[in-house]
């Protein structure tokens, strides 16, 4: 009996994805034969314009790679700049960039749950857990003045302080997660339906794991052993003991499935409530910044010579800057690695084998953030002549398309 | 068969426009109804309740667009083919104590076999539409039906056959003859348990039929777009939309023909014209509660399954419980 | 497991390699948090001939986690840094590698990796998409981050006539096959 296949796209744009990318799948009855993966509608040149900008600028353009992680760029981006620069920062900036960073893990999960279960149809639970989200928001813009692209960041330490009077208000939101998770875990763990949709559903194994070099959730759910907060402490998670969390530690076993990857993200949720209440607890006096004066901090920047890398452990994966600065107002080199990036190649061996209705919690249970770079040079077919398009030309277009369509 | 005069035929005609009108608005209504309760246990606020009305007006005024690779006869047909049979189911079921419409010409029989209608004309129209997603839903729709049928035509054999034990000379598979005698007042206690696994089977065939959570694998939004309806727009969606608020009507209302067909107004011993509006009433009230629990509610704690898993729980634990239910009522009565 | 300290690792890739494919080694410790725990990253500046063979000795120590490859244009030649880290899964264990290999312009070849870390995939055709690189025995597949239809011969993310026209303060890397100064005035 001959295979008929036929394919179906899915992307650039389809309910299921939150972001743009296309996936071309060959299918035979319900089952998919074949992958094909075609990212790069995102890319908006980020590091280029990076490469034009001074580094405290850069801060603000990292933040804005995505707004989930907007914690996690900046992160990276100055630990790798401290890194080249030789800059070392404050204790007490250390921990208050822990305690924002791992604010922002707790939304950034509970993002996640509620865009699962929505990828499953149990709408409910989606509106229920993003309700929950909202709690850490008003907390995050409570301490930093804004719900998401906090802005806390700056080579040398961070912006804002975090009172004696504002620690209370800490609390509360951590006891009102401490309160609702047992109801989450409940819900994702225990129901019967998510159970069936979930479980050997998306197995990546170990091997496959490191093989296309995964990161984060994806790989520990996988049973690779990999955090950067355990592996290479940096800030104040070298005071801490942070452990990676891998599925074993609930279940006794590895299975690699999406329901491992469930089981991984709600645990770290508990993890990030302790590793903040352990913060709270030693934050040490001092300093928050290692140079005010930001004039001060560009000509010291501006005279810098070196590389280095920074890498931080996003809600996502490893997410991981290089900076090379050159004594120059911009930096030389600036790479910017989303932990996306490398959890593409996974989708690979998650997805063959399964079922179409798989795709959409397959494709959401990595927690993809596609973010990247230029599109603004385009080729005309016509007559091969490169050219780029400025706004002008563009609206220009616009207005022509709406004649053509409106008669 | 009786001879039937002109006037008969007008009255019927009349009838049958009225309750395809009154079928449609409170479908519509019901709908909204459906979302608004939905949302709150969702802990959202909801569209208002006329939302259902706006979205057909509006899509009633919008291109209707025929894809390039679609047959557009077949396709622009199988919204108007869905919606009139589901109109005709709701002729051949009783409102209340109303009779229906067409008592007489049909039974119980028909009406399951007009129940695929709808069901066929959207997996036609999705083949139609020439788009592979259409035709992924299409056929999972078509596994759904095959999936569905048996633990349906179990649940209406069993009444039936109850039925033909306890008075052999009625015509046991009419739908008056069945809402005149309930199942509760005749069986003995196992009957009883038999009849409520009947029950059961009913309500997990409702929302498979009518397509909602957890078993909507032909549209799933967030894998197929829509799925048999991602071609539709316009004036076509608009129908399927109708047909899907008259079809909620019909499942529910034939629950409850089948097993609630009990009115109120002997009770409150009222007669005569108020009686007829107090049991109408006591209906609507009746396929609301019925509708909130197979499908509003159904809906919200659950997630969607997969066709597979759709097709096994048909199969397999649905069919069971609703031959075990057949067996009881067979052995209440043998026992008996 | 056996840990292997950095400079024991330095001197591993110096006896095990040619002497003179290392071509520069630097050993960094930085400090972090209250108790200055610290950890180590190393650099290796190497010859591109022994690329692979650097990183096969590597997956003799440790199955190394590729994290990416920078790249950057420095007129002669190109630099490509290869992030590696090796040790992951254990408390303060984990080492960061980065292998440098600088590239001339006119021999801009590199071995694939793939065959070693299949999931080095992605950032080499980033590489070979945006610097220009031809990655030796990777298959030939359409562009993954810039437009399937994009211009062959353009590369954005070099600083040379192949490069695009940045449309920004300091125009030093000006290409000027893609569009004239004069037009660009036209166009503001």
């Amino acid at each position: 009996m001959s295979k008929e296949t036929y394919s179906i796209p899915i992307g650039p744009v389809h309910p299921s994805l939150k972001e743009p990318v296309t996936f071309n799948f060959e299918i035979y009855g319900e089952h998919i034969e074949n992958v094909n993966l075609a990212p790069g509608d995102n890319h908006r040149g980020i590091e280029f314009m990076g490469m034009q900008r001074n580094l405290i600028q850069i801060i603000y353009l990292a933040e804005r790679i995505c707004g989930i992680c907007s914690a996690s760029h900046p992160f990276a981006f100055c630990r790798a700049v401290e890194n080249a620069a030789g800059i070392e920062i404050p204790e007490r900036a250390q921990y208050i960039r822990v305690i924002i960073a791992e604010l922002e893990r707790i939304h950034s999960h509970i993002l996640w749950a509620g865009v699962a279960a929505h990828e499953l149809g149990f709408d409910s639970v989606l509106y229920l857990s993003w309700r929950a989200r909202e709690e850490v928001l008003d907390l995050l813009e409570y301490l930093t003045g804004n719900r998401i692209n906090y802005g806390i960041f700056m080579v040398g330490g961070v912006r804002r302080d975090i009172s004696e009077e504002q620690i209370p208000r800490i609390r509360k939101t951590l006891g009102y997660y401490k309160d609702i998770y047992s109801k989450i875990e409940d819900i994702f763990l225990n129901d019967p339906t998510i159970a069936l949709r979930t479980k050997n559903v998306g197995v990546l194994t170990k091997e496959d794991a490191l093989n296309f070099c995964a990161v984060g959730p994806t790989a520990r759910a996988s049973g690779v052993k990999k955090d950067i907060r355990q592996d290479q402490p940096y800030s104040a998670y070298a005071d801490l003991e942070v452990k990676a969390i891998t599925p074993d530690v609930l279940t006794g076993v590895v299975n690699g499935d999406v329901y491992d990857r469930i089981i991984v993200r709600l645990l770290e949720l508990v993890q990030s409530i302790q590793i903040i209440e352990q913060c709270l607890e030693n934050m040490p006096a001092g300093e928050i910044i290692a140079e005010k004066k930001l004039v001060k901090l560009l000509n010291q920047l501006k005279k810098a010579k070196g590389e280095g890398i920074g890498r931080h452990e996003a809600p996502r994966g490893e997410c991981i800057h290089y900076v090379k600065l050159n004594e120059s107002e911009f930096p030389e080199v600036w790479k910017a690695r989303a932990p996306t990036y490398n959890n593409l190649m996974s989708w690979v061996p998650m997805l063959l084998g399964q079922q179409i209705a798989d795709i959409p919690i397959v494709i959401a249970s990595i927690d993809p953030c596609i973010a990247c770079m230029d599109r603004v040079t385009i080729l005309n077919k016509d007559n091969g002549q490169k050219k780029v398009l400025t706004k002008k030309d563009l609206h220009e277009l616009s207005v022509q398309k709406t004649r053509r369509i409106t008669p | 068969m009786t001879s039937i005069s002109l006037f008969e035929i007008l009255v019927k005609i009349i009838g049958a426009i009225v309750i395809a009108f009154l079928g449609i608005v409170i479908g519509l209504f019901y709908k909204g109804i459906d979302r608004k309760l939905a949302a709150r246990m969702q802990a959202r606020v909801g569209p208002p309740i006329r939302q259902p009305f706006l979205d057909f007006f509006k899509l009633m005024i919008k291109e209707n667009i025929v894809p390039e690779n679609a047959v557009p006869w077949i396709f622009n047909g199988a919204p108007i083919m869905t919606l009139v049979s589901s109109i005709t189911i709701l002729l051949y079921l009783p409102v209340g104590n109303i009779p229906p419409i067409l008592s007489g010409y049909g039974d119980i029989v028909l009406i399951i076999y007009l129940l695929t209608l709808p069901a066929i004309g959207m997996v036609v129209g999705g083949f139609a539409s020439g788009s592979p997603y259409a035709n992924i839903g299409a056929q999972r729709e078509m596994v759904m039906m095959m999936s569905y049928e048996l633990p349906l035509v179990t649940a209406v054999i069993a009444l039936g056959w109850k039925l033909s034990q306890v008075y052999p000379q009625l015509n046991v598979f009419s739908l008056v003859a069945i809402n005149a005698n309930p199942i509760w007042g005749l069986v003995g206690p196992l009957g009883f348990i038999g009849a409520i696994l009947l029950f059961i089977t009913l309500a997990a065939v409702t929302p498979g039929e009518l397509s909602k959570i957890p078993f909507d694998a032909p549209e799933a939004e967030t894998e197929l777009a829509g799925g048999i309806l991602v071609e539709y727009s316009g004036r076509n969606l608009a129908l399927f939309g109708l047909t899907d608020a008259v079809k909620t009507i019909v499942m529910t209302s034939l629950t409850v023909a089948l097993f609630f067909p009990y009115g109120i107004s002997h009770l409150l011993a009222f007669n005569g014209a108020f009686a007829l509006i107090v049991d109408t009433l006591f209906f609507l009230v009746k396929i609301f509660l019925v509708m909130f629990f197979e499908v509003t509610f159904i809906r919200v704690a659950v997630a969607r399954l997969k066709i597979d898993q759709v097709s096994f729980a048909y199969w397999i634990p649905v069919s069971i419980i609703g031959l075990l239910g057949l067996m009881l009522i067979v052995l209440d009565t043998i026992i008996v | 497991m056996e840990y292997m300290k950095p400079d024991e690792i330095v001197e591993l890739f110096k006896k095990r390699l040619n002497k003179s494919t290392i071509i520069d080694s630097r050993i960094e410790t930085k400090t972090a948090g209250l108790t200055k725990s610290s950890y180590n990253v190393i650099w290796l500046k190497i010859n591109p001939e022994d690329l692979k063979n650097a990183v096969k000795l590597l997956s003799t120590i440790h199955f190394p986690h590729l994290a990416i490859i920078s790249g950057n244009d420095m007129g002669e030649e190109i630099e490509l840094i290869y992030h590696f880290s090796i040790y992951y899964g254990a408390r303060f264990k984990e080492i960061s590698i980065d292998l440098s290999i600088h590239l001339p312009k006119k021999d801009l070849r590199i071995p694939t990796i793939t065959d070693l870390i299949p999931g080095a995939q992605v950032t080499e055709r980033e590489m070979k998409e945006m610097m220009g690189i031809t990655v030796e025995g990777l298959p030939e597949l359409p562009n993954l981050f810039l437009p399937k239809d994009f211009a062959k011969d353009t590369h954005p993310f070099r600083r040379d006539e192949k490069g695009i026209y940045p449309l920004s303060k300091n125009g030093n890397y000006v290409g000027n096959n893609i569009i004239r100064k004069e037009e660009v005035k036209k166009i503001e």
